[in-house]
């Protein structure tokens, strides 16, 4: 049973990475149950340190870290989770038209998406952005849905090659089924693990963006996000005055997220990859994110 | 040769792609974009500088397809307008000159990282289930994972700002006179290590993750066993045997992160305060400079095209069958 320590490493990257984002979605939700304070008064000081009446400290202007934070929590993660589903489905869809489909439609998708996979994102997003002006963070998720399938599209085109030539996708064509039942009832349910893992791909890289885009001065700076925490506290320079909770705060979250949904993204990867996975044994919490992959 | 003749031309589409955006982009803005883009920026300029902004975005007298042709034709013999910031240098010089430090960053770390990721993720996949392998592994999650601002961030903080064991900005001692002498070289050096170290830090595991994944994959084939039943070494079959093969699909893999690897350099820059397309980006977005917002979408299209096509050329130098073909 050597394999068995390492199995258990397995199914915990699961259960972390499901447990980190159920406890931030949890703080966004209570948020002002959690805070007697609003997120954007100013309740103390100039970037006093942190103290029990403020647990993270306070901005340069006043505002309470903590408070902020956990309400910035509820942008950052709807626009993850938003911007994360568009893109999945611009990419799903796109990939299972280009792979089933073939001929003309293939060909047109698929330039499509090896262009947009060579013109560099972020200073594509840093364009649109500029000229959209102070972007709120829905337009910053829709933007993102706009330009980043392209990943998606690509691998989901290639996994759609291998399974049309399935027999029951050869049957279902022999019954005469219509090519969109096909595509969304064939298909479609057996890319399920492909399409998770790049839903998780893309709320991470959603998230990330949308913070350096915010960081980098685009976004709405009235927003309470993570990333306009960043960009308030860099233009404070907190770091050169000391005020390291005011920047380190919005650091620390994202960082945390961004590892839990990464830890899921792997475990899902390796349940759908069996040869990358370090056990031989599917293990309990695997199994529950297995039954749980439609919903990812 | 014509496989790299057919990447040529697909390059040069999508460089028109990314040309055609910026022509079109200050069009869908409401009521005159040339105006709205000289008053956001809050410059005081002279009629002439008005004059420039609109050669410069190709609002010419003429009809559409003629006012694209005008701005493709700017582009392509190297005119990108005039800075509104930094009137009148033009925007060519303005992003030339940061373009060396950004390349000089990038390129350096890339290899760094690759090379890196590359080895470790070989060693963790022949050991895979190795306690080196689970450290290879879950460090990588943790440093892919984390926003490239974040880690700046973290490694400004604690090496930077807590240590002061490395300056927290500039590309050299501004005090130096830019010069190929040994000090300089060194200043160089010594202020780049900090943005290296971050950038290293976000992708070395992604290489590390890929090579092991590709590796694993490979590790079951018959060859492998077969080269095992000839007795050969075991660093003997992992590097020339298992490795050799698994390396194309990273490759392949290296092309498509070098987005990841530019926006990650972008981010660092600003946070270093490091003279590169990054910190003169950042600036231009907050003077809301138009010209070099979009001279950069250009510059860094440009810039991965020809990392793209070079990551091509390994490719065929590295997979005997595309010479062939």
């Amino acid at each position: 049973m050597k394999t068995q320590p390492f199995g258990l490493i397995r199914n915990r990257k699961a259960l972390v990475g499901v447990a980190i984002i159920a406890f931030i979605l949890l703080v966004a939700i209570a948020a002002p149950l959690l805070t007697p304070y609003d997120p954007g008064a100013r309740v103390g000081r100039p970037h006093q340190a942190p103290s029990l009446a403020h647990w993270l400290g306070t901005t340069r202007i006043g505002q309470d870290v903590f408070t902020r934070l956990i309400y910035g929590a509820r942008t950052s993660l709807a626009v993850g989770f938003g911007a994360g589903l568009l893109i999945t489905l611009v990419g799903t869809a796109l990939g299972i038209l280009a792979g089933y489909r073939g001929g003309k439609a293939d060909e047109v998708i698929s330039f499509f998406t090896n262009m947009v996979l060579v013109v560099p994102n972020l200073p594509l997003l840093l364009v649109l952005a500029a000229f959209i002006g102070q972007a709120s963070p829905w337009v910053i998720a829709l933007i993102l849905g706009g330009t980043s399938w392209a990943w998606g599209a690509r691998v989901t085109r290639a996994e759609t090659l291998s399974v049309k030539q399935k027999d029951y996708v050869k049957s279902a064509e022999m019954m005469g089924e219509p090519r969109w039942r096909i595509m969304t009832f064939e298909i479609f349910p057996n890319l399920i693990s492909i399409v998770g893992i790049n839903f998780i791909g893309s709320v991470i890289f959603a998230i990330i963006t949308q913070a350096t885009l915010e960081f980098l001065g685009l976004g709405d700076p009235k927003v309470v996000s993570w990333g306009t925490m960043l960009y308030a506290a860099q233009k404070a320079s907190a770091l050169s005055v000391g005020a390291w909770w005011d920047i380190l705060t919005p650091c620390f979250a994202l960082a945390f997220l961004g590892i839990g949904l990464s830890l899921l993204n792997f475990a899902v990867d390796e349940i759908a990859n069996p040869r990358l996975r370090t056990g031989n044994r599917l293990g309990r919490w695997s199994a529950l994110i297995r039954s749980g992959e439609g919903r990812l | 040769m014509a496989f790299l003749l057919r990447r040529l031309c697909f390059y040069l589409a999508a460089f028109l792609a990314a040309a055609t955006i910026n022509f079109f982009l200050p069009r869908l803005m409401p009521g005159d974009p040339v105006q709205i883009m000289f008053s956001s920026a809050g410059a005081e300029l002279p009629p002439e500088s008005l004059q420039a902004l609109k050669l410069t975005f190709g609002f010419v007298d003429g009809p559409l397809w003629q006012q694209y042709l005008t701005y493709l034709g700017s582009i392509f013999s190297g005119d990108l307008g005039r800075s509104i910031k930094y009137f009148p240098l033009p925007v060519t010089t303005v992003l030339g000159n940061a373009l060396i430090w950004t390349v000089g960053l990038m390129g350096t770390a890339t290899i760094v990282s690759f090379t890196l990721g590359t080895f470790l993720g070989i060693l963790a996949a022949w050991r895979r289930g190795s306690l080196f392998d689970v450290i290879v592994s879950v460090g990588a999650i943790f440093a892919t994972s984390v926003p490239a601002v974040v880690t700046s961030l973290i490694v400004v903080f604690f090496f930077g700002f807590t240590l002061n064991w490395f300056p927290t900005g500039y590309a050299a001692d501004p005090a130096l006179d830019p010069a190929f002498t040994l000090q300089y070289l060194g200043s160089v050096l010594y202020h780049g290590i900090l943005p290296m170290l971050t950038l290293c830090t976000v992708l070395t595991g992604g290489f590390a993750v890929t090579m092991r994944n590709n590796m694993i994959n490979l590790l079951g084939e018959d060859y492998i066993i077969m080269a095992r039943a000839k007795g050969l070494s075991d660093s003997h079959v992992m590097l020339w045997y298992a490795a050799r093969n698994a390396l194309l699909p990273t490759v392949s893999s290296l092309a498509i992160a070098i987005g990841t690897i530019l926006g990650g350099s972008l981010v660092t820059e600003v946070v270093f305060n490091y003279p590169g397309l990054g910190n003169i980006l950042y600036q231009a977005i907050l003077a809301r400079d138009y010209p070099v917002i979009q001279g950069q979408l250009l510059i860094m299209t440009a810039t991965m095209l020809v990392a793209n096509f070079i990551v091509d050329v390994s490719y065929v130098l590295l997979d005997p069958r595309l010479k062939r073909a």
